[in-house]
């Protein structure tokens, strides 16, 4: 079984169709809602964990896209400047579920972003503005 | 027998290439290996490191003048305002000054990061206008390469060792700290421990002033005791000694520094500071010094402190060394709790290696202090006089 990360986002023309009931019922995928914000009539974004054989994960992107979801993958809106980054470390103790971390032997920093849950906090720790979250 | 060496026989060492030179990380093996006597024996100087946000920096800058001249006495870079109470065309820049316009997204320190880099920076001056200086306004833009001195000058840096920092309330908390969480939530803690230049040498045996550092990427100086110098030797119940309070005035020419060790941060609902790299050898002159730089993070312990308390004087919560700070948790109460350093190890460890390589190469020689820092210094608080 295959587990993904994706951001859904909704607009004022999609955002009453049940996508995680469709996505459920019809591809048999486990959901794991880790946010959502909504604004009732103008759309939103959800935050889910998808976990499922690969090609219902597929087939359920592609039945999201259809109905004109935009489809991102975690790892494409949540962004760490490794350039920018000084592996300080102000992040690590802030971040609820451990993607953050200094390896124990460089102590550069590392960042895991299959625990990810785009919580916010370390955007918000971060010092020199290197991690991003664009959503 | 005892080894005794002068810095003059070091620096003719460093000069035929024939110096031993290991890093203060380097060093802790060695003397566990062959202890301290023959330790002493064979290596020269040990360099330290450090890479943390420094608050009191800053840099004085000469802009040159402009024809028809002006005596400005408001000046702002990028909408940063520098102080510019001094001759007629210098100006401090304090790295904490917040832009005008962007507030704690940009300042003092922004600057001095985008000046070393070599990008434009607008600048703005106002006066009242004189017989001598007519000019009463100037728009223009300056890069480093048009001024004539763009000088770090930072009167406290280096702190010798810090608090841990937590928050025992029940609201997130935004300190210079970094972000503390709730109900013990984090604990943020900044020094580079066993390779922090002044627990290296705690009593400021070889540091003094005139002692020649690395600072930003390029050679600098120590140029006084840092404000606030206040050095205490604590002995804690547990036979712990404590070194604590030690700081360092320094300078060097920012035109020749580096952004790869020197950065501007913002500390979010804080505000800006610069971060500042800073690397001292220690030059071994006899076995005293050597156990000095035997130190290990296990060996150097700190306070925790409550940052929800909203007074100076902050309750302690315990104490914790270096090891279990930088292990990623310590215990408070019974709870285990997330360290974050602030303060790069990793980089602090790339400064040690990099002043080892410059002294290594003959480009860094050992400068002796021409002056010792001054003992028995009083840490005095603001009174309210009314």
């Amino acid at each position: 079984m295959l587990s993904k990360k994706v951001i859904f986002t909704f607009s004022p023309q999609n955002v009453e169709r049940p996508v995680t009931y469709q996505l459920i019922k019809k591809y048999d995928l486990w959901i794991n809602i880790l946010q959502a914000k909504f604004k009732p009539s103008l759309g939103g974004k959800l935050v889910l964990e998808l976990k499922g054989e690969k090609n219902q994960i597929e087939e359920g992107l592609n039945f999201a896209r259809q109905i004109g979801v935009g489809v991102e993958f975690l790892e494409q809106e949540v962004l760490w400047n490794e350039e920018k980054c000084i592996d300080c470390g102000a992040c690590v103790s802030i971040c609820p579920t451990g993607v953050l971390s200094l390896d124990k032997e460089t102590f550069k920093l590392k960042f895991d972003y299959e625990k990810c849950i785009v919580c916010g906090n370390c955007v918000e720790a971060c010092p020199l503005q290197a991690i991003k979250v664009t959503f | 027998m005892t080894i005794q060496r002068t810095y003059e026989e070091i620096n003719t060492k460093i000069r035929s290439g024939k110096a031993v030179i290991v890093t203060a990380e380097e060093i802790i093996p060695i003397i566990e290996e062959k202890g301290i006597e023959k330790a002493t024996e064979e290596i020269d100087v040990v360099t330290t490191g450090t890479f943390g946000p420094m608050c009191s920096s800053g840099a004085i800058i000469n802009f040159g003048h402009s024809d028809p001249p002006i005596r400005m006495q408001k000046v702002w870079l990028n909408d940063v305002e520098a102080y510019a109470g001094l001759a007629a065309v210098d100006v401090y820049l304090g790295a904490t000054q917040l832009s005008e316009r962007q507030g704690m997204e940009y300042g003092g320190a922004h600057v001095i990061e985008d000046l070393i880099s070599g990008k434009k920076i607008k600048l703005k001056a106002i006066s009242r206008g004189t017989d001598c200086y007519p000019r009463r306004e100037i728009e223009s833009y300056i890069t480093k390469k048009s001024i004539n001195q763009a000088i770090l000058f930072n009167p406290r840096n280096g702190y010798q060792n810090y608090n841990v920092a937590v928050n025992t309330s029940e609201r997130k908390i935004y300190t210079y700290m970094g972000i503390l969480l709730p109900d013990l939530g984090n604990a943020s803690y900044s020094t580079s421990g066993q390779l922090s230049p002044l627990l290296n040498d705690p009593e400021f045996t070889t540091i003094g002033i005139g002692t020649r550092i690395f600072l930003g990427g390029a050679q600098g100086y120590i140029v006084w005791e840092g404000t606030q110098f206040y050095p205490q030797v604590i002995k804690d119940e547990n036979g712990n000694t404590i070194y604590k309070g030690g700081t360092l005035a320094v300078i060097g020419d920012l035109k020749e520094m580096s952004i790869d060790y020197i950065r501007a941060a913002t500390f979010s609902g804080y505000g800006v500071t610069l971060v500042v790299g800073i690397g001292i050898p220690i030059p071994i002159l006899n076995s005293e010094i050597m156990k000095n730089v035997a130190v290990k993070d296990e060996d150097i312990w700190t306070e925790i402190i409550d940052y929800s308390f909203p007074h100076l004087k902050k309750p302690s919560l315990g104490r914790v060394n270096y090891r279990q700070l930088r292990e990623g948790k310590i215990t408070i109460q019974r709870k285990d709790i997330p360290t974050s350093p602030l303060s790069s190890y990793a980089k602090a460890r790339e400064i040690a290696q990099k002043l080892k390589e410059e002294i290594l190469k003959g480009e860094f020689l050992l400068q002796e202090p021409i002056q010792k820092f001054p003992k028995g210094n009083k840490f005095k608080s603001l009174l309210e006089i009314r």
